[in-house]
């Protein structure tokens, strides 16, 4: 039954060499790319703002906007709808503004208007629009990046 | 202090894992040290993110973080003592040949490979939005998440309702730095990366009784894509790659007990398994399909009760889990809807979409090379055998596939398929070690004389 065994050993190898030859090329560049750094604690989430908003250390400008806000109700943060990476941007607003409350609202650009008919303005810190323009009757609008814009309800003394 | 801290929290990780691991092995006369070093990290792990959730229920701050430290300890004097008394030594096994010698190089070199990339990379999506905002938060309060987190609406996107095993082990690290740091938490991937190799290698030596292919099937795992290249592996900070290291060890243990009845290995298959739901939601599934094939491995041993004994610390966490969340008034999560017959009724036509969707996964060369080839022939190989062990471990490599194809009958999305697509790659992860296990297995042929390794 030596034939058995040289099969399979002729099996596995030509598996295994067909997997590492296919692999290789997709490995091996992911593995080289990217270098390491900047050693920072935000590291992560800096990098994504730096991306997506241009705001350099996004992590702590961002905390520091929205503490200004004063009010103690949610900041409504709206996203455009099947669009992962305005989705994406409206969830790191979320992390970074912690403790605050968010509500991220999906929208379209024939249903933003609906939307924001429903919110009562005294129950909201602000809104915050990503990758989404906000309405043109909509005063007081900050630019704070190249795809976010906040609409402050009240300000805070200073 | 950045890095004294680090250094002391992931030394702490060591010293309980180790010390549970030793009071499981300490009757044996020889422990193996790179098993040792292997579970250590993964019970230590464990061990302290859920010291981390229980005594966070009732204290904070500098005295959460000294109670928990001194369980580390009190745990490490333990198993060391258990050892010393049963009068046990540390043994590491040494490559046999030349070709044993560069296969292991090869391992070693991986493990520094993917260790050093993984700080090339930022944490992903869900590594950083459904993970580390949890040991961010819990950091920010003095080492417990706030119940605002869990019952609010606003960040329901990075479902509060997932098991703390990783969030918590990361915000180990941040009480002992000082700060939540997202570039030196990293650390914590490639470390289990460095646990499953080897435990991967010793679990086909020990099963097949030989100890090269062992190291050629470890040194073969990081060249799966979807491990090392595609979002979700290790250079992400996902919890993919640690659930299926969790799966491979508690699959292992469960094989070694069925083959020599030693009852170590069913209190390391006790260890491990109960840590499958407290890393991920979906390790309930791996924790149910792993309590099926031991039932019916014990059932063939005559030791139900013995088994039985071993699933109760699993269900348990499981219990206490859910009960906490109902506790702090969870938001509901909106992925999935409660299974019901009239659902399923409703649904069943998603059948066909559905395994066309993960055939079309299974065979996307980007992510899995020809992995799942080489792991059908395998599964074949095992079925064919007609051993109730080696049947056992093709089935812990399938029914978790199929069992998560089938959750997405109830998928709330509005398009299913979207649903689909964008989380079948990482729940395949799952199973990959356990994959590589099945392979090891199908190509070597069982020597009980190395059965020491």
């Amino acid at each position: 039954m030596r034939w058995r065994l040289y099969l399979h050993l002729a099996l596995w190898s030509s598996l295994f060499a067909v997997f590492v030859s296919i692999s290789a090329p997709i490995v091996g560049p992911t593995i080289r790319e990217n270098r390491i750094g900047p050693i920072e604690a935000n590291h992560s989430i800096d990098a994504y703002l730096r991306a997506l908003t241009g705001i350099e250390h996004g992590s702590e400008k961002l905390p520091d906007i929205f503490r200004r806000l004063g009010k103690q109700g949610p900041l409504i943060i709206f996203v455009r709808d099947e669009n992962s990476q305005s989705e994406f941007l409206g969830m790191t607003i979320g992390y970074v503004s912690w403790p605050r409350e968010v509500r991220i609202i999906k929208v379209s650009t024939e249903t933003i208007e609906r939307e924001l008919a429903n919110i009562k303005p005294d129950s909201v810190s602000g809104l915050l629009f990503c990758s989404i323009d906000p309405p043109a009757w909509l005063g007081k609008r900050v630019r704070l990046g190249s795809s976010i814009i906040l609409v402050p309800i009240t300000e805070a003394a200073p | 202090m950045i890095l004294p801290g680090l250094f002391a929290a992931l030394f702490l990780i060591f010293v309980s894992g180790l010390g549970i691991t030793l009071s499981v092995f300490a009757r044996a006369t020889r422990l193996n040290l790179v098993e040792c070093a292997c579970l250590g990290w993964l019970l230590g792990s464990g061990a302290v993110s859920l010291l981390l959730w229980i005594c966070g229920t009732f204290c904070s701050g500098l005295v959460l973080q000294a109670m928990v430290a001194i369980a580390c300890l009190a745990l490490g004097i333990f198993g060391w003592r258990a050892k010393r008394r049963a009068n046990a030594r540390f043994a590491l096994p040494k490559p046999a040949n030349v070709a044993e010698w560069i296969l292991a190089i090869i391992v070693l070199f991986e493990i520094a490979v993917l260790l050093f990339a993984s700080f090339k990379h930022t944490l992903g999506w869900d590594g950083l939005l459904n993970w580390e905002i949890k040991a961010r938060y819990a950091f920010l309060n003095g080492g417990t998440i706030p119940v605002s987190y869990y019952s609010g609406e606003g960040r329901a996107f990075s479902h509060p309702d997932y098991p703390l095993g990783i969030p918590f082990t990361e915000l180990w690290l941040y009480l002992w730095m000082g700060e939540p740091n997202q570039f030196w938490v990293k650390i914590i991937f490639p470390l289990f990366y460095a646990a499953c190799a080897p435990l991967l290698a010793l679990l086909v030596s020990r099963l097949s009784g030989k100890r090269w292919l062992g190291l050629l099937i470890a040194a073969l795992l990081p060249f799966v894509p979807a491990i090392s290249a595609i979002p979700g592996g290790i250079l992400v900070g996902y919890v993919d790659v640690p659930l299926s290291v969790f799966y491979l060890a508690a699959l292992g243990y469960l094989l070694c007990w069925f083959k020599t009845g030693d009852w170590r290995f069913i209190s390391a298959f006790a260890a491990c398994d109960a840590l499958v739901p407290w890393i991920k939601s979906e390790g309930i599934i791996l924790w149910l399909v792993l309590a099926g094939l031991g039932l019916g491995l014990s059932f063939a041993k005559h030791r139900v009760a013995h088994f039985f004994s071993s699933i109760v610390p699993g269900l348990i966490l499981i219990c206490g889990w859910r009960l906490y969340l109902k506790l702090v008034h969870i938001w509901p999560s909106s992925d999935f809807a409660r299974p019901s017959f009239g659902l399923l009724r409703d649904n069943v036509g998603r059948l066909r979409e559905i395994f066309s969707i993960v055939f079309a996964e299974l065979s996307e060369p980007t992510h899995w090379s020809i992995f799942w080839l080489i792991a059908g022939v395998a599964v074949i190989y095992l079925l064919a055998s007609r051993k109730l062990e080696k049947i056992a471990l093709g089935a812990a490599v399938v029914v978790p596939m199929v069992l998560y194809s089938l959750t997405y009958l109830f998928s709330t999305w509005p398009s299913y398929t979207a649903h689909m697509t964008s989380s079948v790659p990482r729940l395949l992860l799952h199973v990959i070690p356990a994959g590589w296990l099945a392979i090891g297995l199908a190509l070597g042929r069982t020597k009980d004389e190395t059965r020491t390794l």
